[in-house]
């Protein structure tokens, strides 16, 4: 039988987020700062979601705010920062460091193949690399066994299948179909690796527009839609907008202040916010959505949206 | 006429792109904007019919309008040619089929071993790093890679130094040619090793017997005795150790058309941004 065969799947935010349980392991999609689903983030925070195991590859925003928002347990990403532009991620930082979230750090590779396990329906996979790294300590779970055919020694990697897998997409249907744009990151393979799966989307187009336009995920991979404009903002969900550094500028200010001073960040963006056109309005409104769509009039307009302080 | 000069991380990347070869597999990974620039000057110049993978979106030869902050944004994949998907990348790495990557540390010990991790051990952390991302397997995997840092400079902090190439790293994430578990090849890894170093004051590669890092280039304003006071331990200092060969105006003048935003010097601590050359 098919994962999810509903003929409607469309549903709100906060009935998505509700189905998510306290100490889940989640999988988040996207990456460092592209396509991730800060809305659902901030709406787990709203509920007041607690210890979730959040795994995935290279991230940052996303991960930096839900260390922040106090909603993570353990962090098995391969990375977390702003990269070339702000860093060290500091909510994640202090979170890691005090003990509060369980640090399972990964290698990109190594997570790939126990989501590939997970998806082919198989217990685990072998790997040749990560010998040698001490990022194995940090997983008791990993086997060792001599390969029956070249005699090299090899790492084996459970399958892991994460109670939920949440993505933003640009587009979705009712019916479940999805449009990915790339990068896809590891959006399509911890899909289906995951026992549920709720995808928010940019825009919510019809059945008929999304034959036309080719779904990248067909219909019964996906459990629950959830139509957020924005919905990743402030990563970039191109070609809708691209990275909003004025406004990772501000968050990373008051992340850099310390706990107490990102509580401020989280009380004006979360707690304070009612509905998801409230949201936008206080990221800047219509004035925001057409500056960071700005990227597609010229080089130097683009260019721009990665000077703002 | 005035003179023309470039600045230290004009002459970094100019290094970087050098350890790239023609006909060659190339691939970056997160918080790499020295690399970025370094793999599309090179394919750029002496290293056209090399691939590049664009970073994290894994672009095939893209050309990217400018380097932006991020390596997982769309400026990365404009003008490619096809898109693969990052485990694709991984299993090209697998199979003995990527040449070369670059990949740096908080820490870096003598072997070429990394710390991307943490300050500490596990149980007890000082400080969580930003994590490897895909160098633990990739160091393992592709057949060489260029270990880079802008931060070879010791710190002063009251009466202690802190190193950036230290003698050991707290915690190995990406692998060297000798790890805590064994040498490369008693671990029958796939690749061989990181076989050059690039920093802000030289230009190492790797003993062949001892596999310890050993200097080869020095900068036109560093000196062999700047690299022993910066280095926790002691490399091997090549016997012909010498003053590396120096871009061209033209080779600057691509660098600065190509990086616009300057996205390759963001890891360079300001005041060493202020050291300059004579072309």
């Amino acid at each position: 039988m098919g994962k999810f065969l509903e003929r409607n799947k469309l549903i709100s935010l906060e009935k998505a987020a509700s189905t998510v349980k306290d100490g889940d392991m989640v999988a988040i999609g996207g990456g460092l700062c592209l396509r991730e689903p800060i809305a659902m983030l901030r709406e787990l925070m709203r509920q007041g979601k607690k210890n979730l195991h959040i795994v995935g590859t290279a991230h940052g925003f996303d991960m930096d705010f839900a260390c922040g928002g106090g909603i993570v347990g353990a962090a098995q990403d391969t990375h977390v920062s702003f990269e070339q532009d702000f860093g060290l991620a500091l909510n994640y930082r202090r979170a890691c460091e005090s003990g509060k979230v369980k640090i399972n750090e990964n290698c990109c590779n190594t997570i790939i193949q126990q989501f590939r396990a997970a998806a082919y329906g198989i217990p685990f996979m072998p790997i040749m690399s990560a010998k040698g790294s001490e990022e194995t300590l940090l997983h008791p779970e990993f086997r060792h066994m001599i390969c029956p055919f070249t005699g090299n020694d090899l790492i084996l990697v459970p399958a892991l299948i994460p109670d939920v897998c949440i993505c933003h997409v640009q587009k979705a249907d009712i019916h479940g179909n999805v449009k990915i744009e790339q990068p896809y990151v590891a959006d399509v393979l911890m899909t289906r690796a995951a026992k549920h799966v709720i995808v928010t989307c940019e825009e919510l187009v019809s059945e008929d527009e999304m034959k036309k336009i080719g779904p990248t995920m067909p219909y019964y991979e996906i459990e629950h839609v959830v139509h957020v404009p924005m919905g990743a903002h402030p990563t970039s969900c191109y070609p809708y907008y691209a990275y909003d550094r004025e406004h990772i500028s501000e968050y990373y200010k008051l992340t850099q202040e310390g706990e107490e001073a990102f509580k401020k960040y989280l009380e004006k963006y979360v707690f304070s916010v009612k509905s998801n056109d409230e949201y936008i309005e206080k990221i800047g409104g219509a004035e925001k959505k057409k500056r960071l769509a700005s990227w597609k009039d010229s080089k130097e307009a683009w260019m721009e949206l990665f000077k703002y302080e | 006429m005035s003179e023309f000069k470039a600045t230290i991380d004009e002459l970094f990347v100019y290094n970087i792109s050098k350890t790239i070869k023609d006909k060659t597999v190339m691939f970056h990974g997160v918080s790499s904007p020295g690399p970025a620039v370094a793999m599309y000057f090179a394919k750029l110049t002496h290293a056209k019919d090399a691939v590049y993978v664009g970073g994290v979106t894994s672009a095939i030869d893209p050309n990217p309008p400018f380097f932006p902050t991020s390596t997982n944004d769309w400026t990365m994949m404009q003008g490619r040619t096809a898109m693969i998907t990052i485990d694709k990348l991984f299993d090209m790495a697998q199979k003995g089929e990527l040449d070369r990557s670059f990949f740096s540390g908080a820490q870096v010990d003598k072997y070429g071993n990394q710390n991307v991790t943490m300050i500490g051990r596990p149980g007890k952390v000082k400080i969580k790093l930003p994590g490897g991302a895909g160098g633990c397997n990739l160091s393992g995997d592709c057949i060489n890679y260029t270990i880079w840092t802008p931060n070879h400079r010791a710190r002063v902090k009251g009466d202690k130094k802190m190193f950036t190439l230290v003698d050991k790293v707290d915690f190995v994430t990406n692998v060297g040619h000798v790890t805590p578990f064994g040498t490369r090849q008693q671990l029958r890894l796939v690749g061989n090793g990181p076989d050059w170093v690039v920093t802000e004051l030289g230009v190492f590669d790797f003993d062949p017997e001892s596999k310890i890092m050993r200097l080869r280039y020095l900068y036109p304003d560093t000196t062999v005795q700047m690299i022993l006071d910066n280095t926790e331990f002691k490399p091997i200092i090549h016997p012909d150790v010498r003053v590396m060969d120096m871009p061209t105006k033209a080779d600057i003048e691509l660098i600065r058309k190509i990086d616009p935003l300057r996205a390759h010097a963001n890891e360079f601590p300001p005041k060493e941004l202020t050291r300059e050359f004579v072309i």
